[in-house]
């Protein structure tokens, strides 16, 4: 059982950092159409709304999907004034505790309550209220079911490993 | 039942202690009391209905696209040592002074605060460009995280800013209210320009401020920084071109095609990480591996600042949810007479939000319902959103709650403890304050420049 | 009588108390306090709350409060607000065919659109196409004709709008890219800046109220007119289906009649104001008010068409309620060229 456990929360792990890791190239291509905008706009008199929105998309992408890699790295940010100094066992009390009434219910929140939200838009293929912008709203919207789907397994994974991790220390 | 909305923001504060990340305490705590609320009929469930569209808000915000860009372009400049040889090179320039790297930090800092108003965005890339290098030079682990932190939320302060404009939107606006209430059909306006112009003075004050303060620091408390002063024989005139012209160049691309008009101030980050990319692909510095560090380090970043706003806006529509909005307008409309007093508790009720609610928050909730009240009192409103400002960016630097330290805490991995960032900051704290005081007693550090310029 | 009755029959139903006190939220897209616009809801709420003994009470939340302010149409769809103030040129996405209830460039001018939306088919075709997301749609307000918007350049021919860089959204920013502009979209609190440091060459606003207030006059020396573009744009209240069905019926009515005098406050309030902002903008500001020329407002007017008839092909909804408005705007143009048009020539 707690073998499975265990795998479970690896796997989980996995995908998030895959998610995460894949999701990072955006960064890079953000830097390089944003300067394109600039160069196209200024230099030749050149612009399309659609490659404006396609910075909007890709920047929604990376902190939408790449947030659970980041609690999974352990890079969002805490008051650590107390927590710092913290025994091992009680840092692991912290984040089990944390992970199961705050982490766990804000991204079952967050997703129960964009379901609709980013169904309804699917059923009418929302596309960008500019002219000549990105048709895919709706896709960009379904990031929001992504990051909650991705951050509910994070905290259950989390959730594993700091209930085994005090097993351990006993 | 409003006070509920108070003992949220207590229950926020206290829960945050535990350690547990910054975002979802404030989102878990905030949904804890909705739902309890709801339970026992104090609470309007609906308004949890409003979280995928106030999320959507957040995605489709295209100001906010320029955190990851600056966070690369930081990020790029780390990687690639070219911020060490720029802070470097600079501190060489400068070598003849002691302290000559922290004067350095300021300056450059300055710069890039001038570039961006987003208090994450500066605090990040100056932690993560300029931490390392000081702490090797043997800078205090205070003295180096209290500079960084003061200097990165100079971005609010130093136009062009992110933050001016959002406020000088909101104050056009309860400028014209009051003046409406008053009976003045044809109203005068404020403008993003004015508060602009506003702002050079008290955020070159507050530049020169920090500078006297580090060399006060150098000459009287030698432990805190070293004698640099003999250690830079590299400083050829040469050597120095080479290692300040390229960064200077990046700077300058940034700050210029903005006051050029080649770029807004979003797109001019994304000249900025690609201005960086090229340095660092001239110094062969662009390797797959170093790409990769790239990307991952700026996604996580960026997924912090942005989970922490996530965070802020539940928490923002709980405590509105509670009425927590209607109990701060009742108090500030039944303040005893007296503009002082007024603006005072004003103030210090705007230094203690800015510990949970973030500026943009604090902007449209806060300044809408207070400021045309003050202005009514005859206070001049370039001057009030300076001040509110300046106000801002003190209590983004103030432990335990301020957001400056949690971002430089986010980036500053074991190299500093938590405390000494609190302990850093104090004296910067306290010059921010006495910069304020300066600016309640002769107003017209604010508003000269303005009525000169455009009058 | 007014066609707009026939959306609201009087409620009888007896689950509706007539002592019970309502308490709903309007969301709208606009700052609070926003000059006009943004008035607009909160002399509704204040209507509401005294017609209905405060029976019923309506809290306003301005953009951002609550809900941003391009996402008032789903709040109000899925009932987190009861009612929204907005813009229905902001639902393109959603709606290709909502732009025509906001401004259609060359189009109507405020009378000719409440004449078609109360005493021609207009109303009714938008509660239609509303009808599907349970939302009612109400006349808001009207700008009345905005002005073409503030330029860094002269502009005396068509050969100036080539490549100009300007930030003008909707259908008017398709029109001005046909005849070789640039249409830049910006946030709110970019567009400022971004005009006084020449990132953009030109930006439509509103008109000289919201404009001078917004401290235009500042970054731009030339103001041209008119708002070709928006000639008389038409806000929006909408309310929640079922919301509005709970009520009963002389709540209704006050709901109804309040939308009604506000549709018609505000631009009152834009008329009063505008012109005195233009005095000032010419007077103390020294600003150059100048027509667009002939031969640009021709190209202009061409593209329109063009674009237009492409809307109209790529969506039923908007080919079919276009019809109406065409059908009506070429009727009411022949009485106003004799009479509105006639009269402002004359006098
Ligand atoms: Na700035
Ligand atoms: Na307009």
């Amino acid at each position: 059982m707690r073998k499975h456990i265990a795998k479970l929360s690896k796997g989980i792990d996995a995908i998030n950092t895959a998610l995460g890791q894949f999701v990072a190239y955006a960064t890079f291509l953000m830097a390089i159409i944003m300067f394109a905008i600039v160069v196209l706009r200024y230099g030749f008199n050149l612009g399309w709304i659609a490659m404006q929105e396609s910075v909007t998309y890709l920047h929604a992408a990376v902190f939408l999907l790449g947030s659970a890699f980041t609690y999974q790295q352990n890079a969002h940010v805490r008051v650590d004034v107390f927590y710092r100094q913290f025994s091992e066992r009680k840092k692991a009390w912290v984040n089990l505790i944390g992970s199961l009434i705050f982490m766990l219910p804000v991204s079952l929140y967050i997703g129960i309550i964009c379901f609709e939200y980013v169904i309804d838009s699917w059923a009418l293929l929302e596309g960008s209220r500019e002219p000549g912008g990105l048709p895919f709203v709706y896709v960009l919207k379904s990031f929001l079911l992504v990051f909650a789907t991705s951050m509910v397994l994070q905290a259950l994974s989390d959730i594993a490993k700091q209930a085994l991790s005090l097993r351990e220390l006993g | 039942m409003e006070w509920l909305s108070l003992v949220l923001f207590a229950a926020v504060c206290l829960t945050l202690l535990f350690g547990y990340p910054v975002a979802l305490t404030l989102a878990g705590v905030s949904l804890i009391f909705a739902g309890m609320g709801a339970a026992l009929g104090v609470f309007d469930a609906n308004y949890l209905l409003t979280a995928p569209s106030r999320l959507f808000g957040i995605v489709s915000n295209t100001t906010l696209i320029a955190v990851p860009l600056f966070v690369f372009m930081g990020v790029v400049l780390e990687r690639s040592k070219i911020a060490e040889d720029l802070l470097i090179s600079m501190s060489a320039v400068l070598g003849k002074f002691k302290s000559g790297l922290g004067v350095s930090v300021i300056l450059v800092g300055m710069l890039l605060a001038a570039s961006t108003g987003i208090v994450g965005a500066t605090v990040v890339t100056m932690g993560l460009l300029s931490l390392p290098t000081m702490l090797k030079r043997g800078y205090s682990p205070e003295l180096a995280s209290g500079t960084i932190c003061a200097t990165g939320t100079l971005g609010q302060i130093i136009p062009p800013s992110i933050a001016l404009v959002l406020l000088g939107d909101v104050l056009s606006s309860a400028y014209q209210k009051a003046q409406l209430d008053m009976g003045i059909f044809s109203p005068d306006s404020v403008s993003v320009g004015d508060l602009f112009v506003g702002a050079l003075v008290p955020g070159l004050i507050l530049v020169i401020c920090y500078l006297l303060y580090l060399w006060g620091v150098s000459a009287f408390s030698a432990k805190q920084v070293p004698v640099e002063g003999q250690k830079n024989e590299h400083a050829s005139l040469a050597a120095l071109l080479n290692a300040l012209l390229p960064p200077l160049i990046l700077i300058i691309a940034v700050l210029g095609s903005i006051l050029f008009g080649f770029a807004t101030p979003t797109e001019a980050a994304g000249v900025g990480a690609v201005g960086a990319l090229i340095l660092a692909g001239a110094k062969k510095q662009l390797g797959k591996d170093n790409i990769r560090y790239v990307v991952q380090e700026t996604t996580k970043v960026t997924c912090m600042v942005f989970l922490i706003l996530i965070g802020a806006s539940i928490f923002s529509l709980v405590f509105r949810g509670f009425g927590g909005e209607i109990l701060l307008k009742d108090f500030f409309t039944s303040l005893p007479g007296g503009v002082f007093t007024a603006m005072l508790l004003v103030m210090f009720i705007i230094f203690l939000l800015g510990f949970i609610l973030d500026f943009i928050e604090i902007t449209f909730v806060v300044v809408p319902i207070v400021a045309p009240i003050l202005i009514i009192m005859g206070v001049d409103p370039i001057w009030l959103g300076i001040m509110i400002a300046v106000n801002l960016q003190t209590s983004f630097l103030t432990p335990p709650f301020g957001f400056a330290l949690f971002y430089l805490r986010g980036v500053a991995s074991d190299l500093v403890k938590t405390e000494q960032i609190y302990k850093g900051v104090i004296p910067f704290i306290l010059i921010q304050l006495g910069v304020l005081v300066l600016m309640a007693i002769w107003p017209s550090l604010v508003t000269w420049l303005p009525d000169t310029m455009y009058n | 009588c007014s066609k707009s009755d026939q959306a609201s029959q009087p409620n009888n139903d007896v689950s509706a108390q007539p002592d019970k006190i309502y308490k709903w939220k309007l969301v709208t897209s606009w700052p609070k306090n926003f000059p006009g616009l943004g008035k607009a809801p909160e002399t509704f709420a204040t209507y509401v709350n005294e017609m209905s003994g405060g029976r019923l009470q309506i809290t306003v939340y301005g953009a951002g409060e609550l809900v941003p302010g391009f996402e008032v149409f789903n709040a109000v769809s899925s009932g987190s607000a009861e009612m929204g103030h907005a813009g229905a040129y902001y639902w393109k996405g959603k709606i290709p065919a909502a732009p025509i209830f906001s401004a259609i460039p060359f189009g109507m001018n405020v009378t000719e659109m409440n004449a078609w939306l109360h005493y021609g088919d207009g109303l009714k075709l938008w509660r239609e196409l509303y009808a599907p997301f349970g939302v009612i749609p109400f006349a808001g307000g009207s700008t009345g004709v905005q002005m073409a918007g503030w330029f860094k350049k002269e502009i005396n021919s068509v050969e100036d709008l080539q490549g100009l860089k300007m930030r003008i959204p909707g259908l008017g920013g398709e029109v001005f890219k046909q005849v070789g502009g640039l249409p830049v979209t910006l946030t709110g609190g970019e567009i400022f800046t971004s005009l006084q440091t020449g990132a953009i060459d030109a930006t439509e606003w509103v008109g000289p109220y919201n404009d001078r207030s917004f401290g235009l006059h500042k970054a731009a020396n030339y103001y041209y007119h008119s708002g070709w573009h928006e000639p008389g744009t038409t806000l929006e209240f909408i309310v929640n289906e079922e919301a509005f069905n709970a009520l009963p019926g002389d709540l209704q009515k006050i709901v109804e009649v309040a939308t009604r005098a506000v549709n018609q406050d505000m631009l009152d309030e834009y008329t009063a104001a505008n012109h005195k902002a233009l005095q000032q903008l010419v007077e103390e500001d020294s600003i150059e008010v100048r027509p667009l020329p002939d031969d640009v407002l021709a190209a202009l007017k061409t593209a329109t068409e063009q674009v237009i008839a492409q809307a109209r092909n790529e969506d039923e909804d908007f080919d079919r309620i276009y019809a109406s408005y065409e059908d009506f705007y070429k009727k009411v143009k022949r009485y106003h060229a004799l009479s509105e048009q006639a009269y402002y020539n004359n006098r």
